[in-house]
């Protein structure tokens, strides 16, 4: 029983895994969130005031 | 009105451009050629298994943080010299983003260490120098969110951010000294060891690029999501201002 | 000027301290129950406590730090004070350093009393007493300049009570980390090992006041 909960652990596959979804889904999610908000911000401002200039 | 007066009317709809357009589909292409080279063509690794391909996000992560890290400082310290609101909000947008890449690498770092050591965390040199930039970070973050007149937020905020690179520099030297006084050899040392090379070494500089790539990605939208917030807030006032004054005059 | 001015603040600050005995009358016993509760969360009987009194010492003075700057500063925004010393044209840079040595200086009663204390319930040993000397002088320093900085970086601020801790704490580690190990050296009467440590925070200490003597202009245009 121990020596097959080793196995498990040390097998890296898991966590290879774990790591690039949570990298990828966390990027893109916070991408996400950041264009939604300068659309939503962008519509509230006149067009003159939405660029630094 | 015409279609291009209508257009100008309307402005931008949103921080996006060509620059980030371009800069946006450079960093997919980069992201996928870091897929296919990190999970598929690179071989795993003599001593971690296939552990290594962690690390070719969590190194390049680790890296651009502390880039980020500095631009704030740089940021901060131009504010205050030249109270130049552009620098001051890349300062801020830089900080965020760099705490997003913090936290990856912390987390990445955790299940990296799990199938290598073992464990999912050790106190050596880098991931707690890593844990203590996070922790610089968040204070600095929550002081330049705190609802305030903006010269005063951006003041002080630009204080703690000029401090921050110094901070990560003293604080590393101190952890690594500490961590030699009770260095446990092999087991702990640098990941990816002094041998990289060849296939694995071309793959971590694609990490680079891709990361790397990403963040003025989101550099570009952060600062400009920032200057519009900011933006907000000087309509707001102004109109509320405005109001005050009409309330004054007698009708 | 800047001497000056630092010698004004610095006697204010003191002297109202001295008048008030908030010191003595509550910080102090705060201290002396800090250093009960570590006997108690460690068992006194083992080895524990003495291995432990280095760190416990630095942790306890870290503490006592957060308290004085917030008392330090919480004087200066009421009652719009603030506004008279911005008017009254003492140097931003005298300031600052009059409210470093002020802090300093309460920090450093505050360690003795605590030493003595260390010394006598956790039983501990001093031993070579430059080092030890040494540590306590330049750690209050850079203790006392975060501290003013980042202080008066939170003044006014609704939420002062909260940030300042998540400001200064992760700053001066690299303080508790040194002075900790310069500590264990001492004790452990293997001076060389510590000497080091003196430097970093002396390095630390420098970084620290040159930010405030050049920053403390900026906090002050408008607290």
């Amino acid at each position: 029983m121990n020596s097959a909960l080793l196995a498990v652990v040390t097998q890296a596959w898991p966590y290879v895994s774990a790591s690039w979804i949570i990298v990828f889904g966390g990027l893109a999610a916070y991408a996400v969130v950041i264009v939604r908000r300068g659309k939503k911000l962008s519509r509230e401002l006149p067009p003159e005031k939405r660029r630094w200039s | 009105m015409t279609n291009s007066e209508t257009v100008a009317a309307t402005g931008p709809l949103s921080t996006g451009s060509s620059t980030t357009r371009v800069i946006g589909i450079l960093a997919l292409i980069a992201m996928g050629a870091l897929l296919l080279f990190g999970l598929w063509l690179s071989p795993d690794d003599v001593n971690q298994g296939d552990a290594v391909r962690i690390l070719y996000i969590h190194v390049p992560s680790a890296t651009i943080a502390y880039i980020g890290c500095a631009l704030t400082t740089i940021g901060s310290v131009l504010y205050l010299w030249r109270r130049s609101q552009w620098w001051e909000l890349t300062a801020y947008a830089s900080a965020e983003i760099a705490a997003v890449f913090t936290a990856i690498t912390l987390v990445t770092g955790m299940l990296w260490g799990r199938p290598t050591w073992g464990v999912y965390w050790v106190w050596d040199a880098r991931l707690t120098t890593t844990a203590m930039l996070m922790l610089l970070l968040l204070g600095y973050l929550a002081l330049r969110r705190l609802p305030a007149d903006y010269d005063v937020r951006a003041k002080r905020s630009a204080i703690v951010g000029l401090l921050l690179f110094p901070n990560v520099i003293i604080v590393r030297q101190s952890v690594q000294w500490w961590n030699t006084l009770h260095q446990k050899p092999t087991l702990f040392a640098n990941g990816l060891g002094a041998r990289i090379e060849g296939l694995m070494l071309f793959t971590l500089f694609i990490g680079f690029i891709a990361i790397g790539l990403t963040f003025v990605w989101l550099l570009i939208h952060r600062f400009r999501v920032a200057y519009l917030a900011e933006q907000l807030e000087k309509e707001d006032l102004d109109r509320a201002i405005a109001d005050r004054r009409a309330e004054g005059i007698v009708r | 000027m800047m001497w000056r001015s630092a010698r004004l603040i610095a006697g204010k600050d003191l002297r109202l301290e001295w008048r008030s005995r908030v010191g003595m009358n509550q910080v102090l016993p705060f201290a002396a129950v800090v250093l009960v509760m570590f006997a108690f969360a460690l068992n006194p009987d083992s080895d524990l406590l003495q291995k432990a009194t280095p760190g416990l010492f630095w942790v306890s003075v870290l503490f006592l730090a957060l308290t004085t700057v917030g008392r330090t500063f919480s004087i200066e925004s009421s009652e719009g004070i603030s506004d008279s010393i911005r008017l009254s044209g003492l140097e931003p840079s005298g300031f600052f350093l009059g409210k470093v040595i002020s802090i300093g200086v309460q920090l450093l009663i505050l360690e003795v009393l605590l030493g003595i204390g260390v010394t006598v319930l956790y039983r501990a040993s001093p031993a070579e007493w430059p080092l030890l000397l040494s540590t306590v002088g330049v750690a209050t320093v850079g203790i006392a300049a975060a501290g003013t900085l980042y202080g008066m970086v939170a003044v006014s601020l609704r939420v002062r009570e909260t940030i300042l801790p998540l400001l200064l704490l992760p700053v001066l580690t690299p303080v508790l980390i040194g002075s900790t190990r310069a500590f264990e050296a001492a004790i452990n009467e293997t001076p060389a090992d510590g000497w080091p440590w003196i430097g970093l925070m002396a390095v630390f200490s420098f970084v620290y006041v040159a930010a405030g003597i050049f920053g403390f202009g900026a906090l002050m245009e408008d607290s």
